[in-house]
């Protein structure tokens, strides 16, 4: 005897879940409050209007440092929060875009503003070649290996006399007055940090995201579930070496200076590891909030106590704490007791 | 003939010390799976201790090493105590501990450079300088006693790992820590003791390190990549990996330095290190690795 099901059944069953899956979606919906950060945004995008009624330079490099930050965390969340590779050489990506848009200003005079999504696919080849050799080990050797990347990067732009090795370039300054001059790094740095974040939820919100989410749990079991791992991995790699790339690239032309000491320096990727570990690895909201905290906190350091090294100790401190205490970060705890309010659930 | 005599010895001779800097983080993993990417970092809080007594005192830097050695591991004691104790039982606990001992890397980097600033030091005992020659072959004193003292602490260190009944405890853990522990071995123990031990050996490698090379606080990060090549070549946990690591990339290092660029020589560890994890993760003479 076969058991036949019913066409009508079938259909109810379906449609069923239709609903039920709606259902769970609008109530999803109803809790996130994607109004918040496009408020923020456009709060941000109106502030330049203060440069009318005063000086307000540092007001505007500061949210111009955190929008670079907020970029190059989210960036780094995209494979060290879905996917659980942790880099510590990101900054390796920030050096390259910054350099080869810089490189272009300097030769050709093109602004970056304009190359910085071609600096973002240099870095992204350069990521995914990387990733192809790399990835292969995971957990702490992986680690290790993009330490490694990090010092050999670091070696070859300090010998590599085309660029201008350990003394770096100097870049062209803009024409504008003092007071206009931030203005379109301000709103290029933005721009990418809004893209960032956006494309970033939109990855994690894709058939891609819940592969990479997948295999940073279980890596096996995901590739025997049907998810072709090494490519997922290598392109989240790419991905997240190429936001870094395109903030790399303008934030070279604001410096109007390319020197390795500042771009490849370990202390730029323990950053973006420290902001999405303290903001909360793998959510969206996360990196940002670990981007403006951490920024904060270090004006404070160097407002208060002056030395860059303590600055350092500070960071260290922060850091360590955070991985004892809060190892889901301040969106990831907040969410696990309930308690994170609406305005910071972007995912 | 000379010329390649000539850059083997000191390939040698600093690869002694490089050993002794690297068998401190090679017994850490080994017993507790902790990648201490503070180690150098430590190394160099002991080269201070060293630097201090040498200038206040007047110490020789050698005869300071057991004092640093010792002081080095009180202070692993304590770090263990407040950071890793509590982080035995997280899911992702060796991600975790590379994580931490970063952040304790950048914040001994940070201490040592508000106390005594980014200058480059060095102790300059009489040593330092002075060489023995051989016929058209030199033999730097200072690099020389500094790599025969490591080999000597490294031997201690074996004889100790072989034949004491904490070394059996020692060995035992490392090989597999739940068996150890089902077979009465007091595992949290022989942790603190082997975290004590390797940090120790950090502290007695800034000592001999306070003369071979000039050092400031920032210094420590080239020398994770540098070490950690050395250590993954040799086989994560195994100290004799270790010893044979640190000649085999410290000579041909030397030769590369001689013959291509010094700028290039710290080159060879860094890709050393990426191709060795690449082709073989478990190194010359490590186990499979269980890092996976």
């Amino acid at each position: 005897m076969t058991v036949t099901l019913q066409d009508s059944s079938a259909s109810a069953v379906i449609e069923a879940r239709r609903t039920y899956n709606e259902k769970l979606s609008r109530k999803t919906d109803q809790t996130r409050a994607t109004w918040f950060p496009l408020a923020l945004l456009a709060l941000l995008a109106a502030l330049p209007l203060l440069q009318f009624v005063g000086n307000y330079n540092y007001v505007l490099h500061l949210v111009l440092f955190t929008a670079s930050y907020v970029a190059m965390a989210s960036s780094w969340n995209i494979l060290g929060g879905f996917a659980g590779y942790v880099s510590l050489g990101h900054a390796v990506f920030f050096g390259v875009g910054g350099y080869f848009s810089g490189m272009l200003l300097a030769r050709y005079g093109i602004s970056t503003l304009i190359t910085a999504p071609l600096a973002g696919l240099v870095a992204a080849a350069i990521g995914y070649g990387v990733g192809l050799v790399t990835l292969k080990v995971r957990g702490p050797s992986f680690i290790i290996s993009s330490i490694a990347l990090l010092m050999i990067a670091r070696i070859l732009f300090d010998n590599w006399h085309f660029i201008g090795g350990a003394n770096g370039l100097t870049l062209p300054t803009n024409d504008l007055t003092v007071q206009w001059a931030k203005l379109p790094y301000y709103y290029a740095m933005l721009a990418i940090a809004a893209f960032t974040v956006w494309s970033a939820y939109k990855i994690k919100h894709s058939k891609f995201g819940l592969g990479l989410r997948a295999l940073s749990k279980d890596e096996i079991k995901a590739e025997s579930a049907g998810i072709d791992t090494r490519f997922y991995k290598v392109v989240a790699f790419a991905l997240s070496a190429f936001f870094v790339g395109m903030a790399g690239a303008v934030w070279g032309e604001y410096l109007t200076y390319l020197r390795p000491n500042i771009f490849l320096l370990i202390l730029v990727s323990a950053n973006m590891v420290l902001m999405c570990i303290l903001g909360g690895k793998g959510t969206i909201a996360g990196p940002v909030i670990g981007a403006i905290l951490i920024v904060a906190l270090n004006e404070l350091f160097v407002a208060t106590m002056g030395a860059s090294e303590i600055n350092i100790l500070g960071t260290g401190l922060v850091m360590a704490i955070g991985l004892m205490f809060f190892p889901l970060g301040l969106v990831g705890t907040l969410a696990r007791s309930g308690k994170l309010p609406r305005i910071l659930n972007w995912d | 003939m000379a010329e390649i005599l000539q850059i083997l010895i000191l390939g040698l001779a600093l690869g002694g010390v490089i050993a002794l800097m690297g068998s401190g983080l090679s017994l850490v993993f080994g017993v507790m799976r902790i990648v201490n990417l503070a180690h150098p970092a430590l190394i160099i809080g002991g080269a201070y201790i060293t630097y201090l007594a040498f200038k206040a005192f007047d110490i020789d830097p050698i005869a300071m090493l057991p004092v640093a050695a010792v002081t080095m591991a009180a202070v692993g004691v304590v770090l263990y105590r407040l950071l890793f104790q509590r982080e035995a039982r997280s899911a992702k606990y060796s991600e975790m501990t590379v994580l931490l001992t970063f952040a304790l890397a950048m914040m001994v980097e940070g201490l040592l450079g508000s106390l005594f600033t980014n200058t480059q030091r060095v102790t300059s005992p009489d040593y330092a300088t002075a060489a023995f020659f051989i016929g058209d072959v030199f033999i730097p004193k200072g690099q020389l006693y500094a790599g025969l003292v490591s080999l000597a602490i490294i031997a201690a260190l074996s004889l100790f790992l072989k034949y004491s009944r904490l070394g059996y405890a020692i060995r035992a853990t490392t090989q597999n820590r739940e068996a150890a522990e089902l077979l009465g071995v007091n595992v949290q123990f022989i942790s603190v003791l082997a975290f004590a031990i390797g940090i120790g050996l950090a502290g007695a490698a800034g000592s001999l390190v306070s003369f071979v090379f000039s050092f400031f606080p920032a210094k420590h990060w080239e020398w994770i990549a540098m070490l950690m090549s050395v250590v993954v070549l040799g086989g994560m946990g195994s100290i004799l990996g270790t010893v044979v690591g640190a000649l085999i990339l410290s000579v041909v290092a030397a030769f590369v330095g001689t013959w291509i660029g010094a700028t290039w020589s710290t080159l060879t560890f860094f890709l050393a290190l990426f191709i060795i994890l690449l082709v073989r993760p478990q190194g010359l003479f490590g186990e499979k690795p269980e890092m996976a």
